[in-house]
């Protein structure tokens, strides 16, 4: 007999065997791009400018933070508003990674009681579609530099690292939260602070030479901070970033991406009946 | 009539009356909560004492069953029997509490129509959408798209959000696409008695093209002519228990007599 044989055995706590996992998610890569697409439409469906709000989303987003720092800050040089503008998109990435992800498994269910695929491609499908909502907001934001007058330089290749890193960031982020909130739907209230908490937390507003060394220790726990720190350096000024915030976004990212994966593989075999 | 067939990538050639599927003493519990209002209150009291506020469901009990390639099986049983249940293990989508599973082959799960479809999204979109939900690949829809759209004889409608379809509409295109599939085992959850009369005619006589030597179906129905007409053996559940298998016409006439329905035609109306 040459088919796969397949044994289904009680549950138990552990991870699947990898390589087949593997390989079903990756024969599965369409169907993720499909049903990203098709949840991106949805949202925008029945209003008159469509998908034109994934530019206009973004541009009235900083517009909006702009009034804020013009008149609380009272500053409205260039840099300061491409920094805010800049931030606050990569910000968006991760955000909106947390958000789209953390019911992509309990809104799934239909999917999740009556058929059979790996359930990572949920949380993974979040991720796609806030990627491709930040690509957009690249564009603008590349507009904008040059209408403010920013400088370019080839340091600002560096913004590919710091973008791959982001994505792992918001995929770790998203797998872990789905998780999660199946079996604590109380996350999801819980939720819109968290990511306002961040918001705060993180350089957006200001920048991250603003704070004083004490502070800026405190910050060491939020993952998020020198990744924008390094966005900035590199998006804003033109320079490389430093190693020191490369290095602490990826541990992050690794950390919570390697053990949100662990907590979601060896968990959602019992995902179906706690749905 | 036209016919739907897919290239199916596994193309594995099976031994005829090989063993397809191998269910050994499978058993499956459910823990629900029997809070009658889960408050945080409740909750609270409940945390103290330790007492657990959980009933235990079980949903199979010790079912042993062997599904040989070119059978094609129906399991019938009243509501609550664990037909579905047994359908959703032998499918992996729900590990078994007890027992092993042992499936030899590809599996397509029909248990529900639609699934994976988008509302918003154009009923083309959603063939696309549909077909690679159920495992297959863009390449195969593009082949198989003339006649999926054909078979589900909508017409212009193809093209219309599928928000804007009846459910008649919604149910052909969905049975549309998942009878495309052409796994090495088919399980079928009841979801056959789709659109009006004439689809209803045309979806039957799909499932009866997909019977080949070298595929095993499993059929769950209510519907006793049905069952009696396609299937060659009969498997029938009661209470998680597996009371009886083997010859189609000897198991139904044992279930009727069990539940006493006698050959109403309440039971064979539905296809």
């Amino acid at each position: 007999m040459s088919a796969p044989v397949v044994v289904y055995e009680p549950f138990r706590a552990g991870l699947p065997p990898l390589g087949a996992y593997l390989r079903s998610l990756w024969a599965r890569r369409s169907f993720i791009a499909e049903f990203s697409r098709s949840e991106l439409r949805e949202q925008n469906y029945g209003s008159v400018f469509g998908q034109l709000w994934l530019v206009l989303n973004p541009l009235l987003l900083s517009g909006v933070y702009f009034l804020l720092i013009y008149i609380i800050g009272g500053q409205s040089d260039s840099t300061r508003y491409g920094h805010l503008t800049a931030s606050l998109f990569l910000f968006y990435l991760v955000s909106n990674s947390l958000t789209g992800g953390v019911k992509s498994i309990t809104a799934g269910q239909r999917l999740i009681l009556n058929t059979a695929f790996p359930r990572i491609m949920l949380p993974i499908s979040a991720m796609v579609i806030a990627l491709f909502k930040f690509v957009p907001t690249l564009a603008v934001f590349f507009v904008m530099r040059t209408v403010l007058g920013l400088d370019y330089s080839w340091q600002m290749f560096w913004a590919i690292p710091v973008v791959l890193i982001a994505l792992l960031m918001g995929l770790g982020m998203a797998i872990l939260i789905s998780c999660i909130n199946v079996y604590f739907r109380d996350i999801a209230s819980f939720l819109p602070y968290m990511t306002r908490s961040l918001l705060y937390l993180s350089p957006i507003l200001y920048q991250a030479s603003d704070l004083s060394d004490k502070l800026k220790s405190f910050e060491i726990v939020n993952p998020i901070f020198y990744l924008l720190d390094a966005w900035s350096q590199v998006m804003v000024y033109a320079q490389a970033p430093d190693l020191f915030s490369l290095l602490h976004s990826l541990i992050w990212a690794l950390a919570i991406f390697i053990i949100g994966t662990y907590f979601f593989l060896s968990r959602e075999r019992d995902f179906a009946v706690r749905l | 009539m036209i016919s739907l067939s897919a290239s199916n990538s596994q193309n594995s050639t099976h031994a005829t009356h090989g063993l397809a599927v191998s269910i050994q003493n499978v058993g499956l519990t459910y823990t629900t909560s029997i809070d009658n209002r889960p408050t945080l209150k409740a909750r609270l009291k409940s945390l103290g004492r330790g007492k657990k506020h959980t009933r235990v469901v079980n949903a199979l009990n010790q079912v042993t069953l062997d599904v040989h390639y070119g059978t094609v099986l129906g399991v019938i049983g009243s509501n609550g029997a664990g037909k579905s249940s047994l359908m959703r293990v032998i499918s992996g989508i729900v590990p078994p509490s007890q027992g092993r599973v042992e499936v030899h082959g590809s599996v397509s799960t029909l248990l529900a129509l639609g699934v994976g479809f988008n509302p918003s999204m154009t009923g083309r979109a959603n063939v696309y959408l549909g077909g690679l939900a159920a495992g297959m690949s863009r390449a195969e829809i593009d082949q198989q798209f003339e006649a999926i759209a054909e078979f589900s004889e909508l017409g212009e409608a193809i093209d219309a959000p599928m928000r804007t379809y009846s459910s008649g509409m919604y149910a052909r295109l969905a049975f549309s696409v998942a009878a495309t599939v052409q796994p090495d085992i088919l399980i079928v959850d009841e979801a056959l008695s789709t659109g009006d009369a004439h689809f209803k005619e045309k979806s039957l006589n799909r499932i009866k093209e997909l019977r080949t030597a070298d595929r095993a179906l499993i059929l769950v129905s209510h519907a006793m002519a049905t069952i009696e007409d396609v299937c060659n053996e009969v498997a029938w559940l009661h209470k998680g228990k597996l009371m009886a298998r083997g010859n189609p016409a000897e198991v139904i006439k044992q279930y009727r007599e069990f539940t006493n329905t006698g050959k109403s035609s309440a039971a064979n109306e539905d296809v």
